[in-house]
């Protein structure tokens, strides 16, 4: 045999496994993730269906009448569903509807209507975007932040105070420095956690965990004192309206440029993550920071940053909401983005895209489900159970493959986080 | 003599390729069969097969001459087969007793966990086949060469009458190799039969009765090591002739490019390993480092490329001190290292062949702009050294993690090569390597050397140490104990010097210089 | 392959499901199934033979519809307005403060009648939502119009700087009830002390603590004892508060120390907070709590033992009443004030409480109503 021979022998027993692998990334980040979540909204239609009233009488009757009970499930999954997603994405047909009556008339208040549903949930998506990429980005340095709902508040409670405390600016002054002063206060708040870690060790997990803690306190107290608008209650002034992020829509559409922002910022994580040597130097010291300090990387300076850059995100989080929706702050200010954002960070497998994607998903379910819970009678939590369903499927890819009898190699694991310890 | 195991005919494909093409093996009783072949040759999926990983598309597994059915591990136990794993699969925080009985725990009244019994019964075994270790002992605080035995007890608990051993050598030194030897003579002794995989020549030729030789899934033959040579085999296995003396000219060092003087280092736990070394390395040879693994090798390249702070001692790189020893620091002085542990230090795994090829200098033109990459020129980039180094590989995006180890260790050469060095610092730089990529390595560090670089070689592998270098230092409990010129050093000399006996000593016992044969250079 | 297809085919099919659902053609339900058919065929101009049902909606503040606390009293008065009345009432929990707005956004696309909005954290949002459907009812429960003074800017920092005609405000005159529960306290003390403290120093709280110590004090000019009031102090408007209405670990810590100063009888006035003082007090067997809001011997029944008694704000009763006006017609915009004349607010039974007391309770309670007893506000 000649050496181009066995060259050519041993490039033959090679691509089984380089196949296996460009087939199995695919699988890992596109179909997974999306068969998890048509599984999670199954398995959200059968609780949906065992917990209706109507479809648990008819099934208590299913010798009689075993049509009746399968429909009565149905009827109630269809019910539920199309609340949930008639709720948050609108109706093609009222939108058509308001288009038309808008031309025709030049009234804007049908269409406005239409489009109500589709905004809000891309208003709650907002938040979502900035805090997942907050959690993805720390996920991809290696290091897990719990502390997005902590830098999420302090985020939030500098933009207020910025939005607030200075009045007669211009708003292309003023917002921008509220925006900017959200971000920094989340990313100090990253950073303390991220300096322990790296100088002394401490685990990021431990330490972004009780900044949560130091963060609602903090803001608890702030909001019934140093804080507190001048009524009673314990939340901060309204913003100037200089500060706020401006609204495409009249009242009640709250749409505003908090979205785009997001997608810009989502936009320029990738770019910095993937395309620049900062990025790149992240990203090694999150998948091997052994060989990340071989190949002349200082792993200390990189937890630092990521864990800043992280806070920072979260805090845009905030800055976001209150600067685009809300207005004000109060002790009711988050839903657990920060802690959701966790979920949607593991979702979008901590690729900017991914998050973008999950972020919308993930506010289309939690703005559908208030026309779900009014509509069709469903409590709200059931969405935080679908929620639950996809992380686990996402998190145990095994399950999907299971389900869907996708049979190839199971993949290299990808590392989220470094054990505890150094 | 009575065939024990017979396999007939194996083939299994995978999507695109034939891992095993009709293969054919039989193994005696009271046999030792090795199973010869490069990385990628199909010994680990036919084996695979027999411990009922994989189910073969074709052929059939003959048990004491009946025909059997593996569906599982489970299976392959039951029908006396064993399997010792390259990776241990032992729990570090438990004892060799709890990791013995996992899985087939002995219960007192049915309730409780009866490991005196267990504990009994390893003594017995470790006594039956000269295994010895501590039932009491924790797995985290053993040596790898006795983890290995408790691997082998395991299977032998579990009453295997055929052993596999896959890759067993890979991760021990040259005495835990010699006991290993000695372990799988006495098994065979007390009627074990064992399947030997792996493709280092000389333990075959020293251990196996049998051997059969695979090459991309098939069978190329069965052989006796006495009607082979070392040369055939390696020709057998690589489809080639394979030069296996490194032919190189006598060197011409120059001016030193290294110089360490009373270097002392404490490894992660604070303990000093490395105690007062000093030696130095010149332009244009190879100073190869010897010793057993274990006696400060690890801690001094590391010190000396930045991972590890020293203690005390000076280094003088290129006549100019060096003083805070951060990696880039040394690596921008024109230092390439090829570490001892090429997953751990010398790859991402998980990032592209071309980011690899980029690791030391991709912040720097025309790698990068500013701090944007530009990621054409790293791709063409890594396109050329893929052809200059032959890394075989679809294409230069595939991950790191899909190459075979040669490739894996080509595409880290290839990256500390393709920029301008004064100092190469190769640590280990072929284990756990086929002999075709071994080969390859050998030449292109001697080329390398031809050119006017300074290479420090540490290896644990005596037969390469003597193969490349043209000075040799013996590391013993973090001191050398001498450095001999290679061309004059006797192998038995510096044996002793690696077992800890003092130059002195060891020179009434054998003398110091005895040119050593071509022969004896073989790796 | 086939495997892929499989998966396609799934993937499929149950996005065909999905768009099905949120796609025109499934008429999205606007009510309940079982309701929906008098509903769908009584067009306007036909004289309907039966009327569409009054729709009454709840929107809750963050503790959900089954906080123990006031959410769940306004869902229990509307369940009952629904036994009674006939109503047909729903309920929408927020989950963070940008919910309010759209949750009673959600109500009016639903045309729902009368909105009740729980918690003054919800007045900027009923009050421009009210403003923006005039013909929709609404009330809202601890909250009242025109709340805009000085500086603040109506439709952000407050709600309206004018009463508005289709918002009731549900405010509660809890000093009164109070005030009975501080003399009970005073009454029942072995220490001498008395003890409270608070979640936040707002009005809706510290009017529990007001009326508490003022009814200490007038059963210390009455009977001329001493008894002390620790936690709170009406003249500096200032006292203890935990500074959260949900750590249960801080009712403890707080009644703990009370304690230890001597306090034997400790109202806590912080939401669940308080059962963690009860727990303590059932731990100890030292001090009594006089529970708020609710009759704890009946919401926190596993800590009746040292229950003395409570203030009840029966947020229920008027939010029945509430809605029953807006059925009736008879509804009308400004300040509906719960007091003790009109069963609005209330002591709980004294547990352990000698006839004497009784027949002085009565008698402070009816000197309240009469007017006879002032409680400075």
């Amino acid at each position: 045999m000649t050496n181009k021979e066995i060259n050519k022998a041993a490039e033959k027993a090679k691509p089984e496994q380089e196949e296996k692998h460009g087939k199995t990334g695919f699988v890992d980040n596109m179909v997974v993730p999306v068969l998890a979540v048509v599984t999670g909204l199954i398995i959200g239609g059968i609780v949906i269906a065992i917990t209706n009233d109507t479809a648990v009488a008819a099934w208590g009757n299913f010798f009689q009448n075993p049509g009746a009970a399968f429909k009565a499930s149905w009827d109630a999954v269809l019910t539920g569903y199309g609340a949930l997603f008639s709720g948050s994405l609108g109706k093609p047909a009222d939108m058509i509807a308001g288009i038309q009556n808008y031309f025709a008339t030049g009234d804007s208040k049908l269409i406005l209507k239409a489009f109500y549903p589709i905004t809000e949930s891309l208003v709650t998506a907002t938040p979502y975007i900035f805090a997942g990429l907050a959690v993805a980005l720390g996920f991809k340095g290696g290091l897990f932040n719990i502390g997005a709902e902590g830098q999420f508040y302090i985020g939030a409670l500098a933009s207020a105070y910025v939005g607030y405390s200075i009045v007669g600016l211009p708003w292309f002054v003023h917002l921008p420095l509220a925006i900017l002063a959200g971000a920094v206060a989340g990313g100090i708040w990253g950073a303390i956690p991220g300096y322990l870690k790296a100088k002394t060790g401490a685990h990021e997990v431990v330490n972004t965990i009780m900044m949560n803690w130091i963060a609602f306190r903090l803001s608890d107290w702030l909001l019934s004192g140093p804080m507190k608008s001048s009524g009673f209650r314990p939340v901060t002034p309204n913003i100037e309206a200089t500060a706020e992020l401006p609204r495409f829509f009249p009242d009640p559409l709250r749409f505003n440029w908090g979205f785009p922002l997001a997608l810009a910022v989502a936009a320029l994580v990738y770019w910095f993550l993937f395309k620049t040597t900062l990025g790149f130097e992240i990203r090694a010291v999150g998948a091997n920071p052994d060989a990340a300090k071989y190949s002349g990387i200082s792993v200390v300076r990189n937890i630092v940053l990521v864990m800043t850059l992280s806070g920072a995100l979260a805090g845009l989080a905030g800055a976001a909401q209150v600067l685009g929706t809300d207005h004000w702050v109060g002790q009711g200010f988050s839903a657990g983005y920060g802690f959701d954002s966790i979920a949607l960070a593991l979702l979008g497998k901590s690729n900017p895209i991914g998050v973008v994607l999950a972020a919308l998903l993930f506010g289309v379910l939690r703005s559908g489900a208030t026309s779900m819970q009014s509509l069709a009678g469903i409590p709200i939590h059931i969405i935080s159970i679908i929620q639950g369903l996809v992380i686990i499927f996402v998190a145990a890819p095994v399950i999907i493959r299971g389900i869907y009898r996708i049979r190839i190699g199971s993949s290299d694991e990808t590392v989220l986080t470094r054990g505890w310890g150094k | 003599m009575t065939t024990v195991l017979e396999l007939r005919g194996i083939t299994k494909s995978f999507p695109g390729v034939l891992a095993n093409d009709d293969v054919n093996l039989t193994l005696e009783q009271g046999e030792i069969h090795a199973l010869l072949g490069e990385n990628g040759a199909g010994k680990t999926t036919l084996m695979n097969i027999l411990y009922g990983l994989y189910k073969p598309d074709k052929g059939e597994i003959l048990v004491q001459g009946k025909k059997v059915d593996v569906q599982d591990p489970n299976d392959a136990i039951a029908h006396g087969i064993g399997m010792v794993h390259q990776h241990f699969m032992l729990i570090p925080v438990m004892t060799v007793t709890e990791n013995v009985m996992l899985g087939v725990e002995p219960t007192l009244n049915g309730i409780f966990l009866d490991k005196d019994k267990v504990a009994k019964h390893i003594r017995e075994i470790s006594e039956q086949y000269g295994l010895e270790v501590d039932p009491n002992a924790y797995i985290k605080d053993l040596p790898v060469g006795i983890q290995q035995r408790v691997e082998i007890i395991k299977v032998l608990y579990r009453q295997a009458d055929i052993l596999i051993l896959d890759e067993p050598t890979a991760v021990l030194t040259p005495q835990e190799v010699e006991g290993l030897f000695k372990i799988l003579q006495t098994l065979i002794d007390k009627g074990k039969s064992i399947i030997f995989i792996t493709h280092k020549l000389k333990e075959v030729m020293a251990v196996a009765d049998r051997i059969t030789v695979l090459r991309v899934g098939r069978t190329v033959g069965t052989v006796s090591p006495k009607e082979v040579t070392l040369e055939k085999l390696a020709s057998m296995m690589v489809g080639r002739e394979v030069n296996l003396v490194v032919r190189k000219k006598l060197a011409q060092p120059k001016g030193p490019a290294l110089e360490v003087k009373d270097l002392y280092v404490r490894d992660e736990r604070k303990n000093m390993v490395v105690n007062g070394v000093s030696f130095d390395v010149r332009k244009g040879e190879v100073l190869g480092v010897a010793g057993v693994q274990g006696n400060g090798q690890t801690e001094l390249v590391y010190a000396l490329t930045g991972l590890l702070p020293a203690e005390s001692g000076e280094l003088i790189l290129l006549g100019q001190p060096v003083r805070h020893t951060t990696p880039r620091a040394i690596i921008e002085r024109g230092v390439a290292h090829i570490p001892e542990d090429r997953q751990k230090h010398g790859l991402q795994l998980s990032f592209p062949l071309y980011d690899n090829f980029i690791l030391c200098n991709y912040y720097l033109p025309p790698f990068a702009k500013g701090i944007s990459m530009q990621q054409s020129v790293i791709v063409s980039n890594g396109e050329k050294l893929i052809k200059q180094f032959d890394v075989r590989t679809p294409n230069v995006s595939m991950n790191a993690s899909t190459l075979s180890g040669g490739n894996q260790q080509k595409v880290i050469i290839g990256r500390e090569f393709s920029r301008p060095i004064e100092l190469l610092i190769a640590s280990q730089p072929t284990r756990g390597l086929d002999v075709g990529s071994i080969e390859y390595i050998h030449n292109r560090i001697i080329e390398k050397r031809d050119e006017g670089t300074a290479i420090l070689l540490v290896s644990s592998e005596l037969d390469e140490i003597l193969a490349l270098s043209d000075r040799i230092a013996v590391m013993y409990r973090g001191q050398i104990m001498d450095i001999v010129e290679a061309s004059k050093a006797s192998k038995e000399y510096l044996g002793l010097l690696m077992a800890g006996i003092k130059p002195a000593e060891a020179q009434k016992v054998t003398p110091k210089s005895a040119k050593t044969t071509e022969a004896e250079r073989v790796f | 392959m086939k495997k892929l297809y499989t998966v396609l085919a799934v993937a499929l099919l149950a996005s065909m499901i999905l768009a099905a659902c949120g796609s025109p053609a499934t008429p999205a339900p606007t009510e309940v199934p079982a309701t929906t058919a008098p509903e769908t065929a009584a067009p306007a101009t036909v004289a309907p033979t039966e009327t569409p049902k009054f729709k009454v909606g709840e929107v809750t503040d963050l503790g959900g519809v089954d906080d123990k606390s006031f959410n769940a009293s306004g869902w229990a008065g509307m369940q009952k307005a629904m036994a009674d009345l006939g109503v047909d009432g729903k309920y929408l929990e927020s989950k963070q403060q940008s919910d309010y707005a759209k949750n009673i956004q959600q109500f009016v696309d639903e045309k729902t009648n009368l909105i009740v909005t729980v918690g003054f954290l919800l007045g900027v949002d009923t009050a421009t939502a009210a403003k923006a459907n005039p013909e929709t009812k609404f009330a809202i429960v601890d909250y009242s119009y025109p709340d805009c003074f000085g500086t603040s800017v109506e439709g952000k920092d407050c709600g309206s700087a004018t009463e508005i005609p289709n918002v009731l405000g549900l405010t509660f005159q809890t000093d009164q009830a109070a005030f009975l529960a501080g003399y009970a306290a005073a009454a029942s003390t072995k220490t001498g002390k008395v003890g409270t403290f608070g979640g936040i120093n707002i009005p809706p709280v510290t009017i529990f603590m007001k009326g508490f110590q003022a009814g200490v004090e007038y059963y210390n000019t009455q009977k001329k004892a001493s008894v002390q009031v620790l936690g709170w102090d009406s003249a500096k408007a200032d006292g203890l508060f935990t500074g959260n209405f949900d750590s249960t670990d801080d009712g403890r810590k707080f009644a703990e120390s009370l304690m230890q100063e001597g306090a034997d009888i400790i109202m806590p006035v912080a939401g669940p907070v308080g059962l963690g003082s009860a727990a303590v007090c059932k731990e100890t067997g030292k001090c009594k709590i006089v529970g708020v809001d609710t009759d704890w011997t009946v919401s926190a029944a596993e800590y009746k033992d040292v229950i003395l008694t409570s203030v009840m704000k029966n947020i229920n009763v008027a939010v029945y009443n509430a809605i029953k006006a807006a059925q009736d017609g008879s509804f009308k915009g400004g300040v509906y004030l719960s007091t003790l004349a009109n069963g609005g607010v209330g002591l709980a039974t004294v547990n352990g409480a000698s006839a004497e007391l009784t027949a002085e309770l009565d008698q402070v309670k009816a000197d309240i109503i009469s007017g006879k007893i002032t409680i400075a506000p």
